[in-house]
């Protein structure tokens, strides 16, 4: 059954040879150098200071949806500085590889990076930046904040939680390990079809990609799941559909999106793999096969998986504007709509990506019409935020600079995105770097309301506030970097530089590229200032107190600071949409008067070892190798096995323990180890 | 105030940007650029009517609400019928305007039809019909009716219409002459189409526009529009050539993987040319693939001076 392969096989190792290791190219043992001793600080330290078992008790065998969360984000931070690092490559070779006479270094014909290498470069860039870099950061923060703000314990399904992120590491590990070991995907981020297909692309780069996309695809999707049942399940006493922070409501849009857009990427990919190792043609140009098909597949969830990313910014935005306006969030109910709106009519739209595709009038006439819809509900989150700003008093925190510039950018990315839609426009751009500087704004945008959330709730789930002065000259060098980067993008997309060009022809496109490289030099400034801001501040650890940032509105800021493991310490009863600045303006208790038990799940190992698992099988089937396959999958079955009899019902924390706790509230913070609780359940708790 | 120097250290970039020498969307040539500069032109322009007046209120907003200013402070302030009414009719009337633009510009700029063209001048004479074939990295030109082929130029008259029936060998490629044609791609095992015309002799550069393989940053072309005297000549001269472009040829050489490094082009005769075409088109849909060997994928590095196969056929 399994389709014959190129190249030498073993039923050892599978594809798997010593050439297989790029021991000869100076970049990859350069990186390995670096990965190397990034690694060895790590493990030396956790080894020094005798964390093992904090770090496996406390970490990775955690079901707490914060540490999830921050686990998340410090994938999504590490993935994003690899992305960055892979950009910096781009943009170098292509400051360097202009015209013929341009030099050539390392062995290319020109710039440093041979084409096979600069396409696995932007292809490794594009997919973890979405994939493995903006989807943590905003899952992340989406596991931090929601149940907080909706006054649960955690997550409706806590162990699911930890398996979606094991998941989804396990995919960001197969990336990484391409580095090394073999080689990744040279057919873009998206998987151009019917180059991707076996005949194009017999190396096991697709095969790393595939497996990749398709195990964090599967941790998304379960984290949908579980954001959802939160949403309708876990709200607390009094929090009726319309006192659901805004925040919350973009989550659930969002995780509508990830439920059902998903498994279309999903089986698409299943389609692809059935292609590469069975023989099958579902997407090859011959035999029958329709590589249309993909591509329509594809965009289907490609398109949603956009607003699944941008939803939650926006909603951050909201969260930051109205606080740092001291004032409610302009027409709640209509913000709603718009998201929900947006989740929607992101379903209608996925043919744009492909207008140059022999498009018929009828067909483009309707998707360049749906696209300019999302405009509308654009729009009106555009206009509310102005208008939470209007007559507030607003302060300018780091988080609001951000949220500032978010909304700049986001009008800059809609201004170009409308003349996308348009596909009398789209002939003239499709496909050159006037798109990638569009959808730059729009991840910037991610970006931005990320970083700004990130400072907003820092000192609720760590205790203490991140150094500002740093903060803000990283937010200066970073507009700054993609101001310099993007503004010669668009106009070099104008004077018609097409995308992915390991070498560029036109010599009239230098100057260009060289203000993107400039532009790329200050992004590295501004990165340099974001590592220093993170340093001073956990250096400092100047405690936050109780209200950071003075006009905090929303539930989550009625938890102590930092937040403790159980959250509240009994659930609150919620009277208003920003609970928080209601209570202190009708002068209502903050604290509750009377503690009771609390019912919270134990930890578990199991995720984590699934994740290795899945990551090893990831790994076993990119290289064919049939025992490992045969093994992992055992494995994984295993596991799904033990877990299902787990009769373990979690614990119950006396409510004298939470008053003590409560008193001392560092005891109960995020970096505080816990005692070894027993089994069972006693007494009714909450 | 601090805010509003460093804005002010934005100007010199936005008057960087009205120079549009470089940018060829700027400067369209023929009746189809000329169509897709004025409709950019007027989206973009009824777009910047809100997007200016946003980004505006964006910074003026934080400027005048600012704690230290003492503005007018309304905390509960939250919702108004009118502002969410107008919030969303002003993006809704914009869109339906501009939907009504892109959705028209469609029906007249079809790069299967043209519709367009007919109101132009050569709208009475016979189009020039042209098959592009995109190989593994070439451009191949057919010219049905004259029984010749050109690779890596594409010579038309002006003054004609010249349609372009588009397929490819392997890989999907964006088949692009800025300033005159619509992007359109030439797909494998499927056929696509663009058009245009020219009225005056002039040179453009047209490059494939969607990622094929190694060899893709390399795929350009000259398209020259030249005189009709001038296009009848070069006919002729190129139906002297020597080289023949038969389908063996195509299949065993051509067609092969190979990066054009110089774009230097090379011209052949082809007998029985109108079936070239169709041949491509069927044996991808039977599954013919032309494997791109290791020596230009993991290890293409610098066998720059090598000229492509095909342009030693000359």
């Amino acid at each position: 059954m399994q389709v014959a392969v190129d190249g030498p096989w073993s039923p050892l190792l599978g594809r798997l040879t010593l050439e297989a290791i790029p021991y000869t190219n100076p970049i990859l043992i350069f990186t390995f150098c670096i990965a190397a001793t990034a690694g060895l600080v790590v493990v030396g330290s956790v080894l020094y200071f005798r964390k093992v078992g904090y770090l496996w008790r406390e970490w990775l065998c955690s079901v707490d949806h914060k540490r999830i969360g921050v686990m998340y984000m410090i994938l999504g931070l590490v993935m994003l500085f690899r992305g960055f690092i892979d950009g910096v490559m781009m943009r170098t070779q292509q400051a360097i590889a202009i015209g013929p006479n341009s030099p050539g270094y390392l062995g290319a014909a020109h710039g440093y990076l041979p084409p096979y290498h600069f396409d696995q470069v932007y292809s490794a860039h594009g997919t973890l930046m979405l994939i493995f870099a903006a989807t943590p950061l905003l899952t992340g923060l989406g596991n931090i904040i929601v149940p907080l703000q909706i006054g649960a314990r955690d997550m409706a399904f806590p162990y699911l939680n930890a398996v979606s992120l094991w998941l989804t590491v396990a995919g960001a590990l197969l990336c990484m390990i391409s580095l090394f070991v073999g080689e990744f995907s040279n057919a873009t981020w998206v998987g151009l079809m019917p180059f991707a297909e076996l005949p194009s692309n017999p190396g096991v780069g697709v095969d790393y990609w595939m497996w990749a996309l398709q195990i964090s695809g599967l941790g998304t999707t379960f984290n949908a799941i579980n954001i959802i049942t939160t949403i309708v399940k876990m709200r607390a006493p009094g929090m009726g559909w319309f006192r659901v922070p805004v925040f919350t409501w973009v989550n659930m849009a969002t995780a509508i999106i990830g439920v059902t857009a998903f498994p279309v990427l999903t089986a698409a990919l299943a389609m692809l793999g059935l292609d590469r190792y069975v023989g099958t043609h579902f997407f090859s140009a011959g035999f029958g096969g329709n590589y249309m098909l993909y591509i329509n597949l594809f965009w289907t969830w490609g398109h949603p998986e956009v607003y699944f990313l941008v939803l939650p910014a926006f909603g951050l935005i909201s969260e930051i504007v109205s606080t740092f306006s001291a004032k409610s969030l302009f027409g709640y109910p209509t913000m709603i709509a718009a998201s929900m709106g947006i989740a929607g009519v992101g379903w209608v739209v996925w043919a744009h990506h492909f207008f140059t595709m022999g498009m018929g009038p009828n067909l483009i006439g309707f998707f360049s019409a749906a696209t300019m819809i999302v405009g509308i509900p654009t729009g009106v989150k555009a206009f509310n935020w102005l208008f939470t700003m209007y007559r507030g008093r607003i302060s300018y925190e780091t988080p609001m600079l951000w949220a500032m510039i978010a909304i700049v950018l986001l009008l800059i990315g809609g201004l170009t995105g409308m003349m996308l839609s348009a596909s009398v426009i789209d002939y003239s751009v499709h496909d050159s770097v006037f798109v990638v500087a569009h959808f730059h704004c729009m991840v910037l945008v991610i970006g931005a309301a990320a970083f700004a959330a990130v400072i907003f709730w820092w000192p609720k789930v760590f205790g203490f506030k991140l150094n500002e002065t740093l903060g803000k000259w990283f937010f200066w060098t970073f507009i700054a970097g993609s101001l310099l980067v993007f503004v010669p993008m668009f106009m070099a997309g104008l004077a018609g530089e097409t995308r992915r060009l390991d070498y560029v022809f036109n010599t009239a496109l230098a100057p260009y590229m060289m203000w993107e490289e400039v532009g790329v030099l200050v992004y590295l400034a501004s990165i340099g200032f974001f590592v220093l801001m993170l340093v001073v501040s956990l250096w400092q650890r100047v405690p936050a107190g109780e209200s950071p940032w003075g006009t905090e509105r929303g539930l989550e800021w009625l938890t102590r600071t930092p937040v403790p493991f159980y959250n509240f310490a009994v659930t609150p009863h919620v009277n208003a949409l920003d609970e928080t600045s209601w209570r202190r303006e009708v002068g209502a208790a903050l604290r509750p008067a009377r503690y009771v038990p609390i019912h919270l799940p134990h930890g578990s190992g199991l995720p984590f070892i699934l994740g290795m698992d899945v990551f090893a099988w990831g790994f076993a089937l990119t290289w064919r190798i049939d025992w490992m396959i045969v093994l992992t999958t055992i494995a994984m079955i295993a596991i799904v096995f033990i877990r299902s009899f787990d009769r373990n019902e979690g614990f119950i924390i006396p409510a004298e323990e939470v008053e003590a706790y409560e008193a001392n509230i560092s005891t109960a913070s995020i970096f505080a180890e816990q005692p070894k609780r027993g089994h069972g359940l006693a007494g009714e708790a909450h | 105030m601090r805010y509003w120097r460093k804005l002010g250290l934005l100007a010199p970039l936005a008057l960087a940007g009205c120079s549009t020498d470089n940018m060829r969307l700027f400067h369209p040539v023929g009746m189809l650029g000329g169509l897709e500069y004025h409709y950019t032109m007027w989206i973009t322009g009824i777009m910047l009517l809100i997007i200016v007046p946003t980004v505006l209120m964006t910074i003026f907003f934080p400027l005048r609400y600012h704690h230290s200013r003492n503005a007018k402070y309304t905390p509960d302030w939250h919702f108004s019928f009118t502002i969410e009414v107008l919030a969303w009719a002003i993006p809704l009337a914009m869109v339906v305007v501009l939907a009504y633009m892109s959705v028209s510009a469609i029906y007249r700029i079809d790069p299967w039809t043209t519709p367009a063209l007919a109101g132009a001048p050569g709208a009475s004479l016979p189009p020039v019909k042209v098959d592009v074939i995109a190989t593994d990295w070439q451009w191949v030109f057919v010219y049905p009716d004259e029984n010749i082929a050109s690779i890596d130029e594409l010579v038309v008259p002006a003054g004609r219409r010249v349609e372009l029936t588009m397929t490819a060998t392997e890989a999907m490629n964006g088949f692009y002459i800025p300033q005159v044609a619509p992007m359109v791609d030439a797909m494998p095992a499927m056929i696509s189409k663009d058009a245009f015309e020219i009225d005056q002799p002039a040179e453009f550069t047209g490059f494939s526009t969607d990622f094929s393989g190694a060899g893709f940053s390399w795929m350009r072309f000259k398209a020259r529009i030249v005189a009709q005297a001038d296009y009848d000549n070069w006919v002729k001269s190129v139906q002297a050539s020597p080289n023949q472009l038969t389908y063996d040829l195509f299949t065993q050489k051509i067609a092969q993987p190979q990066v054009n490094y110089g774009a230097v082009p090379s011209y052949f005769t082809t007998p029985n040319a109108g079936s070239l075409f169709g041949k491509v088109v069927m044996d991808a849909m039977n599954g013919k693939t032309y494997p791109v060997p290791d020596s230009l994928t993991k290890s293409v590095a610098s066998n720059e001076g090598e000229a492509p196969a095909s342009a030693s056929a000359k």
